[in-house]
Formats: C-alpha cells, sequence, structure tokens
C-alpha cells in the first residue's frame, strides 16, 4: 500500500497546496539548476517510461447503466417461485456453494477470481451518483462531491506521470465530475476536447517541435525563486511531462487497441473497451470507468439479459485473467454494478422494475479476499437477509484496496472540511 | 511519532540555537502566573518563564530556569515549569536564570479528598483532545462502529447518556474501571479501530478511571462552566529554532480560574513557521514569519500569534510613504528584520497594473507610450485612466460574478436574467456604485427580475441555509457553514447565531411568472420577489422559530409592513461592524496581492488572525471615510509603493510569503490567459451563443455567465460557480492545461491562422531583431537577452524561406514562458 500524501487536514485546497509548499519551502532561493534537480526528483517517483510508481494502485469501474437485475446475475434464486426466479437456471462455480446465473459460464470457471457482494443496498435514481462518489444525485445537487476518478486524480496529484489520472471512457457525467475538488480533476475522456492534444498539432512535426522546445527553454528564464508557492516549478515539470506525452505518446498508444495481438484482439470483439481500460491502468492510468449495455429492463427482461449477458461474461473473464496473467491482480481493483438491483417478481411485460433495497455488486483484485459471496438477500431477493452493506461502505473498501484512507478531507468551497466517504465501514469479509 | 520528531529537530539545531545564546544577556526575569491556587491532586499547572533581554525583547526560558521550592513537602517543580501538588499548604517556588530570580506564590488545598468530577468541564475535554469525538472518528453523525460521541463534545448531556445508558451499560463498570470497555479500547488493550489513544499510566486514563470509580458523575446543576479561556503570551517575538511554552487557562462562571495546559487543543495556521505540541509549546522553525496558534477547551476558543523574526541584524531600509499601506507594511518589516525588494520596473509595472485592473495585456503602442512618457507622476495617472476603462468593471464584474454566482446550468432560458444581473453588477462597479449601497441592492433585492436584476441572486440562493452561507462567506468574510449543524469548531458560533441570520431570510417570498410553452423545473421561470408579512425560519437546534439576530448583536423584531433584510443590511453596513468593510477590504488585497492578509480570504475567524492587523483595520477605516468607493481602495493599495515593489526577493525577504516585502507573482487566471493569447497571436474569438456582430463579447472576460463551453477555460481552472468561494478558481498547473497550451489545434490555430500577428511579422519590414523585441515587451514586458535575440534570429534564417513558420515558434515559445503566464 503507498502511503497517502499528508495527512486530514481543513486548508482550501489541501492536500495539492501541501505538496507544493513542500516544494516551496526548499522553492526559497532557488536556481533554475536547482528546480531542474527538484523535478528530477520527483520524477525519480515515476518509472523511466513516465508512468507513476507501480506503488499506485489503480481502480476500474464498470457501470452497467439502467440498473441490471440481481436475481438473473449474481444472485440467482433457482428455490423461488417461479414468477420470482424468472427464466434463468443456476450453475456452480469453481468455488463451491457458490452458483451464479448460466449465461456466466466464464466468470463460474474462474470465480476464484472474483468476488460478489449480495446485499448492497441503493437509492432509486437513474444516475452514476451514488455508485461513483458514495452520494445520491439529490445530495450532490447541493454538495458536489467527487468521483472516485477525481479523488484518484487529486491525490496522484503532481506524481501522475504523463498520463492523464482518471480516463472516463463513458463521456462526462454526475458520477464522473470533481464536484468541490475543481474542474482540474475531471476526467480525460477520450473523444472529448483534450484527446486531440495528445497527437502534434496540425502543421507541427517532432522537427519543430524539438526547435520549439529549444527557443522555450531560453525564453522561459524568468527566475523561478520568484514564485515561493512551486506553481512555477510544478509548471516545469509538466511541460517535460506533456512533451512526452505527445511525443512518446503513452496514453495515444494505450487507446490504440490495434497494436494488440490479433488473437487478443478477437477475444475482445465487441467489448473492446474492456480492452482499452485495460491497455490504460498498463499505462499508468489511475482510474478508468466504461459502462456496457442497458439494463432498465422494464420489459422484456429475459431476452434482453439472454442478448447482454454473454459477451459481458467474456468481457469480466477477459479482463479479470489478463489482469491476473500480467501479475497486476493485486494493483488494481475492478467494480460492476448499476444503480439497483431490479424488481424480485417479474412483471406482466416479462420485465423487472426499479429495485433500490437490494442490488448485487461484483468486485475483483485489489487484494481483497476473492472467491466469495458475501452477504445474501432474501429467499425471493427482496432485501438483504442479514448483513446489509451500503454504496458508500463498498466505495470506503475500494479505497481502502488502493490506499487512499476515505477519512482524509477535503475543503468544500465553504472551507467544510469533507471527508470523502461519510459511511466508511468496510465490507469486513472483503479485507 | 511527534516528540520524536520535535526531539530530532532540537538535536539537530540545537548548536546554532546555543551559539546564539552566548550573546544572551538577561535584564529581568518573569513568571507566569505569579500567584498559583492548586485545588486538587490532579491539578498541575503550568508555568511560563519570560526572560527580559538587554535589547527589551523577551525570550523563553520555562526549560531553561531551575526551580526550587521553599517546601518540598507541599509540592514539586518538573523540569518544564510543571507545578504537582503533594499536600495542602503554601510554599513558594523559586525559578533562577544566572543571576536572576523569580518567585512564585502557590497555594495548594483539596489533596486529602478525591475532587469531584465534572463531566462536560473535565471528562469530554478529554474526548476531545484524544479525538475520540472528531468528524473522522465517533464524532462523525453514524458514530463508528455503534458508538457515537457529539461532534467535538458539544453536546455533553447526550454523550454522557451514550457513554452510561448505551450498549447495555457495558462501556463502563465502576465496580471494577479497568475492565469497562471504554478504557480497555481506549488503551488499546484490547482491539480497538483508532488504535491506542492513550497510555494506563497516563492523566488522562487516571482522570477517567477515577471518575468511573467515582460512580460516573455527570456534575451539579449549580457546578460552574467555562466562560472563556485565555492564552498566555498572546502575541510573542519567538526566535527561529526557539520555544516559547504557552499557558492556557479556564475562566469559569464562579470566577475560578484553572489551568488547562494539557487538555486543550491546539493547532498552528503555519506549520512551517511554527508547530505546537499537546503540552501548550510552540516549537519554531527555520522559516522566518508569523504562525497563529488556535487554542480551544470545551467549546471556546483563544489565539496566539508568534512573529518569528529573520536572526542577526535587522538590514536598515527607508520606505517612502505613498499611501496609507506603507506604514503598516514598512512596520512589520521591521519586526520580522526583513527589508523590501527594490521598486518594480517601469516595464514591470506597467504590465502587472495592466493585468491586475483590467486583465488585459497593454498593446504594443500602450508600452512605448507609457515607457517615454517623463512625468514623475505616471503611475498614479495610470490607474486613474485604468480605473475608468471598461476592461475594469468588465474584469471586476467576472470577478464578482463567481462569488455571487451568476450562472444559468446551461438552461437558455434563464439567459436574460443572467446577462442582466452580470450587466447590472458591471454597471455598479463602473459608475462605482458604494460597496454599501451594491451589497444592499443585491441581498435586499425586490421585484421582478426583468425590472430588478440583483433579484437574480435568489435564484441560486433558494434557503435560508444557502443565504446564511452566501452572504457570511461573500459579505461578511466568516465561514458559518459548520454553524448549521453544530458549534462552529474553530470560531465562537454557535448554532443560534447562524439560524439568527436565517431568520432575516423568512419573509422573502417568491412568485414565478410562468412563460407560455416552458416547463417549469423550478428555475428557469421568470421571478418576482417581494416581502412576505410573516415567515419563519426553525432553527435547527431548537426546532423552534429563529429570531432575527445578527452575529454579535441583540435579537430584533420586525413589523409586518418591513422588510427584515434591510435591518440585517443596516446592520452589515454601519461603519462600526467589524467584518464587513473588512471583509471586502482583505477580498481586493488578496486581489492585488494573491494572498490577503488574512488567508484565505474569506475566512475571518478569531483563530485565523490577520497577518498585519493594523493595516487591514486602516484599509477598512479608508474604505468607510470614502464611503464605500470601491475604486478609492483600489487606489489606496495600487498606489501604495508597496504594490509597486519588484518580484525579486532580496537576501533579506526571499522567504517571506506573508508581509509583502516584495510582489508575490501569480499565474493569470483562465480568462486572461484566453484573452492575452488571442490578442498575442491576433485571432480573437467569438463564443457560442452570443451574437456574432461588432458588439459582441470577443473576450473572456466579458462572458456573463458560466456556460460558455470552451475547453481552454476549463482546463485553466474557471470555476463553475458551485460556490461562493474564490478558492473555486484553480490557478495551480495542470498537465491537461500545459498540455493544451503547448499542444492544441486550438492554440496552434491561432498563432498560424492566415492574418495572424505571425503572418504579419512575417510580411513586416521592419528588422527581424526589431520585431521579436516587440513581441518579448507584449508577452513579457522586457527586452530579450543577446542570446535570446540571437536564437531567434537562427530559427529565422532557418527558415528564411517561410518566415511565418519562425514566428510561430517564437510566439508559440513566448506563450508558453512563465514570463507570459504569470503577472510578476
Amino acid at each position: 500500500m503507498f502511503q497517502v500524501l499528508g495527512s486530514t487536514q481543513r486548508f482550501c485546497d489541501g492536500l495539492s497546496r501541501r505538496n507544493f509548499l513542500q516544494v516551496g519551502a526548499f522553492g526559497a532561493g532557488l536556481t533554475l539548476a536547482d528546480s531542474l534537480r527538484v523535478q528530477a526528483a520527483s520524477k525519480a517517483k515515476l518509472a523511466k517510461d513516465g508512468r507513476p510508481s507501480k506503488s499506485m494502485k489503480s481502480a476500474i469501474f464498470i457501470y452497467l447503466p439502467g440498473g441490471p437485475s440481481h436475481m438473473d446475475m449474481y444472485d440467482v434464486k433457482p428455490e423461488a417461485p417461479v414468477e420470482f426466479r424468472g427464466e434463468f437456471k443456476a450453475i456452480d462455480t469453481n468455488v463451491s456453494g457458490v452458483q451464479i446465473c448460466e449465461h456466466f459460464p466464464l466468470q463460474a470457471k474462474m470465480f476464484d477470481k472474483l468476488s460478489v457482494i449480495r446485499s448492497v443496498t441503493s437509492v432509486d435514481e437513474h444516475s452514476d451518483s451514488l455508485v461513483m462518489t458514495g452520494y445520491p444525485d439529490r445530495v450532490n445537487k447541493i454538495s458536489d462531491h467527487p468521483s472516485f476518478g477525481s479523488v484518484i486524480s487529486k491525490i496522484r496529484g503532481s506524481d501522475a506521470g504523463a498520463v492523464p489520472p482518471f480516463v472516463s471512457l463513458r463521456g462526462m457525467s454526475r458520477g464522473t465530475e470533481p464536484g468541490y475538488l475543481g474542474v482540474a480533476h475531471r476526467p480525460f475522456t477520450p473523444g472529448g476536447p483534450g484527446n486531440a492534444n495528445l497527437k502534434l498539432a496540425q502543421g507541427v512535426t517532432s522537427d519543430r517541435l524539438d526547435d520549439r522546445k529549444q527557443l522555450l527553454t531560453s525564453f522561459d528564464d524568468i527566475r523561478r525563486d520568484i514564485d515561493t508557492s512551486g506553481t512555477m516549478v510544478g509548471m516545469d515539470s509538466y511541460t517535460e511531462r506533456a512533451i512526452e506525452m505527445v511525443t512518446a505518446g503513452v496514453v495515444r498508444n494505450a487507446l490504440d487497441i490495434k497494436k494488440e495481438d490479433p488473437k487478443t484482439l478477437e477475444r475482445y470483439k465487441g467489448i473492446e473497451q474492456f480492452l482499452t481500460a485495460r491497455r490504460l491502468i498498463e499505462a499508468g492510468v489511475g482510474f478508468v470507468t466504461l459502462s456496457y449495455g442497458g439494463w432498465d429492463t422494464h420489459g422484456q427482461n429475459f431476452a434482453s439479459l439472454k442478448k447482454q449477458l454473454p459477451p459481458l461474461d467474456r468481457a469480466i473473464s477477459n479482463l479479470i485473467q489478463d489482469l491476473h496473467d500480467r501479475g497486476l491482480q493485486d494493483d488494481v481493483v475492478t467494480v460492476m454494478w448499476g444503480e439497483f438491483g431490479r424488481t424480485p417478481k417479474v412483471n406482466m411485460n416479462a420485465g423487472r422494475d426499479h429495485w433500490s433495497p437490494v442490488m448485487s455488486a461484483m468486485v475483483a483484485g485489489g487484494g481483497l479476499k476473492m472467491g466469495q459471496a458475501v452477504g445474501a438477500s432474501t429467499a425471493k431477493g427482496e432485501r438483504p437477509k442479514d448483513r446489509a452493506y451500503s454504496v458508500p461502505q463498498v466505495l470506503s473498501t475500494l479505497y481502502g484496496a488502493i490506499g487512499v484512507d476515505p477519512s482524509q478531507t477535503f475543503p468544500n468551497g465553504s472551507g467544510r472540511p469533507m471527508y470523502i466517504q461519510d459511511d466508511r465501514d468496510v465490507v469486513k469479509e472483503l479485507v | 511519532m511527534r516528540p520524536l520528531i520535535s526531539a530530532a529537530l532540537l538535536g539537530l539545531f540545537a548548536l546554532p540555537t546555543f551559539a546564539a545564546d552566548a550573546k544572551l544577556t538577561i535584564v529581568k526575569l518573569d513568571a507566569f502566573p505569579s500567584r498559583i491556587a492548586i485545588n486538587g491532586i490532579d491539578d498541575a499547572p503550568q508555568l511560563s518563564l519570560t526572560g527580559i533581554r538587554d535589547t527589551g525583547k523577551p525570550i523563553d526560558l520555562t526549560a531553561e530556569a531551575k526551580y526550587t521550592v521553599s517546601d518540598p513537602k507541599i509540592l514539586r517543580v518538573d523540569a518544564n515549569g510543571r507545578v504537582f501538588p503533594l499536600a495542602n499548604g503554601a510554599a513558594d517556588i523559586t525559578a533562577t536564570h544566572g543571576a536572576f530570580t523569580a518567585k512564585i506564590a502557590v497555594a495548594v488545598k483539596g489533596t486529602e479528598v478525591a475532587q469531584p468530577i465534572n463531566f462536560a468541564n473535565q471528562i469530554s475535554p478529554v474526548l476531545t483532545k484524544l479525538s475520540c469525538n472528531s468528524g473522522g472518528c465517533h464524532g462523525k453523525i453514524s458514530g463508528q462502529n455503534g458508538f457515537r460521541l457529539s461532534l467535538l463534545g458539544f453536546e455533553p448531556e447526550l454523550d454522557y447518556t451514550t457513554l452510561l445508558k448505551e450498549s447495555r451499560g457495558r462501556r463502563l463498570m465502576p465496580a471494577s474501571p479497568d475492565q469497562s470497555l471504554f478504557l480497555l479500547k481506549g488503551a488499546g488493550v484490547v482491539p480497538h479501530g483508532g488504535g491506542k489513544k492513550m497510555d494506563v499510566a497516563s492523566e488522562e486514563y487516571k482522570l477517567l478511571r477515577r471518575w468511573i470509580a467515582a460512580g460516573m458523575p455527570y456534575g451539579q446543576e449549580k457546578d460552574p462552566k467555562v466562560a472563556k479561556v485565555t492564552v498566555f503570551p498572546e502575541t510573542r517575538v519567538v526566535d527561529r529554532q526557539s520555544r516559547q511554552q504557552l499557558v492556557v487557562l479556564a475562566h469559569y462562571t464562579d470566577g475560578t480560574i484553572e489551568d488547562v495546559t494539557r487538555r486543550a487543543q491546539y493547532e498552528s495556521n503555519e506549520t512551517e513557521v511554527a508547530t505546537i505540541g499537546e503540552a501548550g509549546l510552540v516549537q519554531t522553525l527555520s522559516m522566518t514569519g508569523q504562525a497563529a496558534v488556535m487554542v480551544r477547551f470545551s467549546g471556546n476558543v483563544a489565539t496566539f500569534r508568534g512573529v518569528v523574526p529573520r536572526p542577526g541584524d535587522a538590514p536598515k531600509f527607508e520606505f517612502p510613504v505613498q499611501t496609507v499601506v506603507d506604514p503598516h507594511t514598512a512596520t512589520k518589516w521591521r519586526e520580522l528584520g526583513i527589508s523590501p525588494s527594490e521598486l518594480a520596473t517601469e516595464e514591470q509595472f506597467l504590465r502587472r497594473v495592466y493585468l491586475d485592473i483590467t486583465g488585459t495585456l497593454p498593446s504594443v503602442g500602450v508600452v512605448s507610450q507609457y515607457l517615454a512618457d517623463p512625468s514623475k507622476s505616471k503611475r498614479d495617472t495610470l490607474i486613474d485612466k485604468l480605473l475608468e476603462s471598461p476592461e475594469y468593471s468588465f474584469y471586476f464584474a467576472n470577478k464578482w460574478a463567481d462569488v455571487l454566482r451568476v450562472k444559468r446550468r446551461g438552461q437558455a432560458e434563464r439567459a436574460s436574467g443572467t446577462f442582466s444581473f452580470h450587466d447590472w453588477i458591471r454597471d455598479s462597479i463602473a459608475t462605482d456604485k458604494p460597496y454599501s449601497e451594491f451589497v444592499r441592492d443585491i441581498v435586499c433585492a425586490i421585484g421582478d427580475e426583468t425590472k430588478s436584476p440583483a433579484t437574480v441572486w435568489y435564484k441560486e440562493v433558494t434557503t435560508p441555509e444557502q443565504f446564511v452561507d452566501d452572504v457570511s462567506q461573500v459579505f461578511l468574510g466568516q465561514r458559518l457553514a459548520c454553524a448549521q449543524c453544530h458549534h462552529h469548531p474553530y470560531e465562537k458560533w454557535t448554532q443560534d447565531d447562524y439560524w439568527g441570520i436565517a431568520a432575516y431570510f423568512g419573509r422573502v417570498g417568491k412568485k414565478t411568472i410562468p412563460t407560455a410553452g416552458r416547463q417549469n423545473n423550478g428555475q428557469n421561470q421568470r421571478q418576482s420577489i417581494y416581502t412576505k408579512s410573516t415567515g419563519g425560519v426553525t432553527n435547527k437546534r431548537t426546532n423552534k422559530a429563529a429570531d432575527m439576530k445578527p452575529l454579535d448583536g441583540e435579537a430584533v423584531t420586525v413589523g409586518g409592513d418591513d422588510d427584515p433584510r434591510n435591518l440585517f443590511v443596516d446592520w452589515m453596513v454601519d461603519p462600526k461592524n467589524p467584518f464587513f468593510a473588512k471583509a471586502v477590504a482583505n477580498r481586493y488585497w488578496a486581489h492585488f496581492f494573491g494572498r490577503g492578509i488574512v488567508d484565505p480570504l474569506d475566512d475571518m475567524r478569531a483563530t485565523n488572525p490577520p497577518s498585519n492587523p493594523e493595516l487591514l483595520e486602516e484599509l477598512a477605516k479608508n474604505l468607510v471615510e470614502n464611503k464605500y468607493s470601491l475604486k478609492a481602495l483600489i487606489k489606496t493599495i495600487v498606489k501604495s509603493r508597496t504594490y509597486q515593489l519588484s518580484s525579486a526577493p532580496n537576501e533579506f525577504n526571499k522567504s517571506d510569503k506573508q508581509s509583502y516585502a516584495r510582489y508575490y507573482p501569480k499565474r493569470l487566471q483562465a480568462e486572461v490567459v484566453f484573452d492575452a493569447v488571442c490578442n498575442v497571436t491576433e485571432s480573437p474569438s467569438d463564443f457560442p451563443g452570443l451574437p456574432k456582430d461588432k458588439n459582441a463579447p470577443k473576450r473572456a472576460i466579458e462572458l456573463p455567465d458560466e456556460s460558455f463551453a470552451s475547453y481552454f477555460l476549463d482546463v485553466l481552472g474557471r470555476p463553475q460557480r458551485i460556490s461562493a468561494c474564490e478558492c473555486e478558481r484553480v490557478n495551480e498547473a495542470s498537465l491537461a492545461m500545459i498540455l493544451h497550451l503547448l499542444n492544441s489545434d486550438e492554440v496552434q490555430g491561432k498563432i498560424s491562422r492566415a492574418g495572424a500577428r505571425a503572418e504579419k511579422l512575417a510580411k513586416d519590414p521592419r528588422s527581424d531583431d526589431e520585431k521579436v523585441t516587440e513581441l518579448f515587451l507584449l508577452t513579457q514586458a522586457k527586452k530579450p537577452t543577446p542570446e535570446q535575440l540571437s536564437l531567434a534570429r537562427e530559427n529565422i534564417v532557418k527558415h528564411e524561406k517561410n518566415k511565418k513558420l519562425a514566428y510561430e515558434n517564437i510566439i508559440w515559445a513566448l506563450v508558453n514562458s512563465k514570463g507570459f503566464l504569470f503577472n510578476q
């Protein structure tokens, strides 16, 4: 586990200012040569290729928009009456006593590498707010809590390397907003305006960029010691990394899945986003979120799921297996969930409606205990049977897994220290 | 960990300290307190010994002095100056340092019996000191693992019930106190999620144990309460790498005074200058500056202010006075033993004042004209001229629009409202409407938004809570939000203070005037504000109607025909109001100097004191005398010699960050960089959703609200106006920002556009040296060095056939240089 930078504190801008101050403390009286040395020292935290050091763990959040049916995926109830259990059968997994849906055969074979929490409670909102920030949309309308990815972005700060710390492969939404952490911690969205900046701007060749760098080095001769806030020195280190991003193209390459073996591409056919996510994580991105499918199955639930579950099964098993093959299973934590579960009783349109009293969350890696079904819902899948876990508690567990203390605070606009999560009990079975 | 670190520091720096001590000559020794009345065996007060040097400066000698006691059976004193009673009686302590002595008369009583314990006065502070009831642990709203305490112990009765009665009473076992879960957990004897908080041998443990053994008394109804807390000394000049022992006294309602140095909580606001230990020992570090230490005990706060001067002889300097600012800054520098930088050059000053007042770069023509002007008073003339420019009103309207949250949340129907509110703000600034009236017009806004633009403020301020939070933060420099749900942890403000202000909002009425075809979403309808004759706000603490009450004032009643908000504004704009003028003076000072005299600028707590109180006082006075003219305030600030200093440090002020002995460079804000890039490249922009004609706003500082999509502005930190805090604007560096400036089609497009500056310069018949020099003056307000000129020339030669490419490269490099991106 890497050490969380600094301790909890209450001043405006909290963490990054503190980091700057540390630079600033040395910064008084720095010559340019000194400041370059400071940069070099800070670069030591990065590997040779500009990636953040491996001790920083990462997270992948897979969002199933619409609210997937818990009873037709990870919480099947073969004993329940037919109007509850639905059309799908349960199959055994390679973990004894744990059954999942018949359309998840690949995950069943590797369930020792996965865990599912079957007793998560949620709210009835069509928004990714709760599962991404830990606070429902109605709370965030006023208090603007940050996305999990924005928190990682804030904490990684200047150690993020030549890669964006937070990438969203599903654009922007309430759940990807940085809230009170500030716009600097918005996600990088391929296809969004920042993406084009990764390749050389139009009309600029790499020769020309070299010329320009030479001019910049000469023209940018302002005394760094006049700025004790550390912003100037910070900019210097970003300049170097930004140029590296454009020339070495770590992120660009990561986003270019054609660089993969054709066999791999075949494995990920139709579910390429999962491959992109894996490549981004390998490139050093701290947080990737993606979405798959549409799960708001008020009607024809089973027909829809029959189409969507097999590719999702392949996606999860490929992704998790790939992370294991690369030895990243403990360095990356993955979670998959939607807004809520769906009504245990099938409706007259062979559909299931919104059901927030209980849902499932699939969790993998991050050094958490795998091969378990944590918690349970009642016999007909209606509500948590024994131990209910809230979404913030699951998030706190995930924060803990990647070495972030969810009781760390950042100040909001009115200076109030805000905990990353207020409800911080963890899922005991996983840690 | 903490003691280890400070021990290591002491060891490291012991040598220089004692070397300096060699010259130490004491002429007097003072003890505080000079008389002590000890009550009970647990009462172990702290002494603080002060030597007066031959120079008149005081020095803390608490740990250096030797202590002898006239009757060692009565009491003893440890090496750190703490007094421990042993038996009833009277004895004198003699503290000796060199040839000097100080006497402390001590009377001890009550050691023969166990003193009664009061839960609120004694037990609750222990829970606070050990941070059991902090927001991170049991103090959070849902408690921790089933055990909840009130945040920072502000509700002792509730905590008492929780401890005694919850969990079937197993937390406390009077028959066998050590077996109480409370002590077992706290001392880490059994596993505790929060770790070991105290040692079994500690005073805290003994006190808690004794309380449990005594049957867990709550105390008597007539027991005194803490009325105030004081700290000795309140201010002190402390050398670098030195210590200062504090003594904290609780004053009870019955007039008794108790030493609570070990029980109070401390926090330093500048941990680079001074840190503070659990026992009230201030440790200064190797940085010159000032630090305030907040002291908190039982809901009361006090502040120690330490000034840490530069060691060695203070530099001598003359500092001509240009405005009322200068004597106060100079006094502070002398106190700190530092000296101001040189005056900024004319080039630097011109660029600086243009950017700070108008958010705009001076044009090449303006630069040469100004430099050629021989007038002695040209700086003042320039300032007067800039304050009458339209850019000034746009730039400051943008600043106010941020904190007044002029936003339409992407709803096109709201644009007419936000545009007219912005226009109203800009007009108020351009005509220099007195600030007191500006605020009254907003807070007391009334009528239809199409006729009364300031009512648009109430589109974002819709609840009593938002009213209190925004009014207090924007106009009073007080962050009251904490006091909505609990006593403010760093201030004296209570929930009743909070709801007292909220009550003024109680009769604000809103009507919406529906527009045909517009579906109501609660915010997008035309709105009219009126005053109701009845109505109120519920105080969340008492669940009763809150009385209208200004901060530190008496409750008021308002007749049914009057608007309570008027009374509230009367209280705010009264020249005697201690918050209002200071808040805006500090906000404007921070605008020009990059750091408020109180920092953060809208957090003017008693425990976050100004770095130069006299200066802030003077600015506020000056503002009131000038009938709240903001232009006059700006003139007072900007015409001062202090503002016009160079940013280059000298040997004495290089580590100065809070006393303005030089100008602190600031990164230009998003809109200013955007406009400057457009200006330097000669590639103006238009914005989506605005007219395209010649009168349309072409510049980012003119944008009326937040809903103009621009990746450039977002990535450089333009705020979304989600809060009333200027801190929402990000002026730090980020990778995405640098990447956008270095390598985006947007910036490259502006540089290389046909007809832009690069192309014009390529065709310009003047010499390349002349043109490059002009570019340097425009972007960085300085001439290029010979090396820079020759490098530019080399690049131009390389692209002899297509000089435009070379000029593009040169402009690119200048736009990405810190000399351009910073105001310095």
